[in-house]
């Protein structure tokens, strides 16, 4: 039960929020004309995806849930963009919204040069040789009544990657690569333990030879040991193949140590995106900041600095007017309850959203 | 039987048959022993060090299940003292849980039972006639061995002088209850002659103790109304509702958020302070360990294999594994280089090998692992490791 607060509109003047809200809207137009980034593999601007809540008769959506809002990123090739939130903050949907397993609602997705907002399915499985996906749960996302070579050679089989005599062989080459036995190939996936039930994930992902392999939580439902086994085998596959990560975690040891770029989400938009090293040496959201310190320290005698958040993280169906941090911001002032801060950058390649940075 | 066979392990429906017969005689046995009336001088015992609270001391618990029998808990020993924090840490799977819900008398019968072993409790009871009814509110202190307690008689402890906090705020409370009907439950249970208005008064002081805004809005409200945070918050508030020497929590903070964590760990790092009592953390989180434990117990395929002071563990590990643990888990200062990692899986439970279990996914296993299970070792008054490594004489240590 989160406390009620009562939030005064946006602006007291009608006409002055509509002015306000075409301002934003001509800037993304804008925005979108730009030409694309030749060098980036991946180009997100502006990205939205909204559920209905509720509809009326007619189809009319009365109220929707906006779980991805304006989120905008470039990634390079061979890069890791680790993307870190709570539970409820559209990472997830993120993810799914750039292979275009949901259907975003406003935005543009430019891969390779490409505007792939628009494609439908048969457009998109050219596509998807390109991208591809590794699911959290390496329990419920592996076909019980399959075997690990029928799990891995269908993908190849459907989408042509080597002619049919080589199936196998390939098959077996990519099960080496992933750290799986050659005896594996006729076993089924329930007599595989967690981490290994990873690697037959991560190797039928890579069985198409992608570009970008987004990462959903991939180590969460592992132990502690296996996570670093896992870890370690992303890590060297990247290098060896040359591949470009989303790495979606809740984890930010583990974003940290895999991650070239970091985005940190609350509650459906990006608040903050940058290096690694910029990031993590000078945090500039309150947020960020917050989510830093709460980790617990693996060693008795640091004592940690701890900023304490409080209250819970609002219903993303009823999102806080304003800021949507300001609720449990420490630093929250009067324009925070009013204004949404806008997405800028602030040092090289750094960009944030927040209040307190516009006035300094 | 085939060396094949046994690799794959599959079993004929002979085999399983005879495991079966076999399985049901011992929990016949077991289950008998569990239900039966006894007197209480049975099962009262002696602390071995008066200022402990808990000693759990060589304790079996096993699943007896149609593949055979899983020894999830195989000689586990360790003290809780009093006014101490106990971190138990271990990966999924080793009898941590376990453990806790032996503690507790809480193992699904007839499958899970205590084999052997002792779980010594001091005990601060209401004085009681020979029905096992309160006689008035003096109290008196006395020993029991929970293992040895006839399940109709752990009402005396569990949830009032152990309780504990579970993992899952989500689905522990009953989503048809009142949180007030169900925080009243305690009190009225636990005290004698308490009113409904005591017991009101008591739950709605116990959530304000565990830092809820509104607690009389909460004390009506259902459970799906609330958060995961104000769930666990509630359950917390349950725990402490009796007054108990022993709150046990289980994965407290594993199903919320990263700053949802922070809090809820601060709570109970405050609330220790506040009710004189100790606490068993259980995780799989060094980094709450850290934070929160005075003592550690390393536990690996359903033993202990090390266990000591805070500082001794974090800054003298000895054991491989828990070496191997601290190193696998990413820093926010770890670099760039690989992560270590310790090879292989734990080991299947039901054929565990006679040697040190840990000895296949060791770097520095010797000739003398592949003997006998290696004795438990003290290497400083408070700190013992469970490894041929460090036996008096042995160079490698």
């Amino acid at each position: 039960m989160a406390e009620e607060k009562i939030v005064a509109p946006v602006y007291d003047d009608e006409a002055e929020q509509a002015k306000f809200l075409e301002e934003r809207r001509r800037q993304i137009e804008e925005d979108m004309k730009k030409p694309f980034d030749p060098e980036a593999i991946l180009e997100v601007r502006h990205l939205r995806k909204a559920f209905p809540l509720k509809k009326t008769l007619t189809g009319k959506v009365t109220q929707e849930l906006i779980a991805v809002d304006d989120v905008s990123f470039k990634l390079m090739p061979g890069e890791t963009l680790g993307i870190v939130g709570e539970s409820g903050c559209g990472k997830t949907t993120m993810g799914r919204a750039i292979l275009k397993l949901h259907q975003p609602s406003g935005g543009q997705i430019i891969f390779n040069g490409e505007d792939i907002t628009a494609y439908k399915s048969p457009q998109m499985r050219e596509i998807r040789k390109q991208m591809q996906i590794i699911f959290q749960d390496p329990y419920s996302s592996l076909p019980p009544r399959s075997t690990v070579g029928g799990i891995l050679s269908e993908p190849v089989e459907v989408h042509n990657i080597v002619p049919k005599d080589q199936v196998k062989a390939y098959v077996l080459d990519l099960m080496d690569k992933c750290g799986l036995r050659d005896y594996y190939y006729e076993r089924y996936p329930h007599e595989f333990s967690g981490g290994q039930r990873q690697r037959i994930c991560i190797a039928r992902a890579l069985s198409v030879n992608p570009k970008l392999v987004i990462c959903d939580e991939p180590v969460s439902a592992l132990d502690v040991s296996i996570q670093a086994q896992i870890i370690n085998l992303l890590k060297d596959l990247q290098r060896s193949l040359n591949l470009t990560y989303i790495f979606i975690s809740h984890d930010l040891s583990v974003v940290k140590f895999i991650s070239d770029k970091i985005g940190i989400m609350y509650l459906g938009s990006m608040v903050e995106f940058g290096n690694k090293k910029e990031i993590f040496e000078n945090p500039l959201h309150p947020y960020t900041q917050a989510l830093f310190s709460a980790i617990p320290y693996p060693d008795p005698d640091v004592k940690m600095n701890r900023i304490v958040l409080n209250g819970d993280i609002p219903s993303p169906a009823n999102p806080p007017k304003g800021c949507r941090f300001h609720t449990r911001c420490p630093h929250a002032k009067e324009i925070c309850k009013h204004v949404v801060p806008t997405y800028k950058e602030y040092e090289d390649g750094h960009f944030a959203a927040c209040h307190l940075l516009e006035e300094e | 039987m085939s060396e094949k066979k046994k690799n794959t392990g599959y079993l004929s429906g002979k085999e399983i048959r005879a495991i079966a017969k076999e399985n049901a005689k011992v929990m016949k046995r077991l289950e008998a022993y569990k239900y039966r009336k006894a007197e209480e001088s049975e099962f009262l015992s002696e602390m071995r060090d008066p200022d402990n609270i808990l000693e759990i001391d060589d304790l079996h618990t096993y699943f007896f299940t149609e593949q055979g029998v899983v020894k999830a808990v195989n000689g586990v020993s360790f003290d809780v003292p009093r006014n101490a924090t106990v971190g138990v840490v271990g990966e999924s799977g080793c009898g941590k849980s376990v453990t806790s819900m032996s503690v507790m008398r809480l193992l699904q019968g007839p499958q899970g039972q205590i084999y052997s072993g002792a779980i010594r409790f001091q005990s601060k009871d209401y004085k009681r006639d020979e029905k096992g009814k309160p006689i008035g509110t003096e109290t008196e202190d006395k020993v029991y061995d929970i293992a040895k307690m006839p399940i109709r008689e752990i009402y005396r402890i569990r949830g009032k002088q152990i309780a504990m906090i579970f993992q899952e705020p989500m689905t522990s409370l009953n989503p048809v209850f009142t949180i007030g009907q169900q925080l009243d439950e305690v009190t009225l249970i636990h005290t004698p002659d308490a009113t409904k208005e005591m017991a009101k008064a008591r739950s709605i002081e116990m959530l304000n103790l565990v830092g809820i805004a509104m607690p009389e809005r909460v004390y009506n409200a259902f459970p799906h109304e609330l958060s995961g945070g104000m769930r666990q918050r509630v359950m917390i508030s349950m725990a402490l509702a009796a007054n108990p020497r022993l709150i046990i929590a289980d994965e407290p903070t594993t199903a919320l958020d990263v700053t949802i964590q922070a809090q809820i760990l601060d709570l109970l790092r405050d609330l220790k302070t506040k009710i004189d009592g100790s606490i068993m953390l259980i995780t799989h989180d060094l980094g709450i360990i850290a934070e929160m434990a005075d003592y550690v117990v390393v536990m690996y395929a359903g033993r202990v294999i090390e266990k000591g002071t805070v500082d001794e563990i974090f800054h003298d590990p000895r054991h491989p594994y828990t070496i191997g643990l601290q190193k696998s888990k990413p820093t926010l200062d770890s670099g760039d280089e690989a992560l270590f990692n310790i090879p292989g899986n734990v080991p299947n439970p039901i054929n565990m090998p006679d040697h040190c279990y840990f000895k296949e996914r060791c770097d520095r296993a010797c000739e003398k692992c592949s003997g006998a299970y290696p004795e438990m070792i003290q290497v400083s008054p408070t700190h013992y490791v469970s490894c041929w490594l460090y036996e008096e004489g042995n160079e490698n240590g």
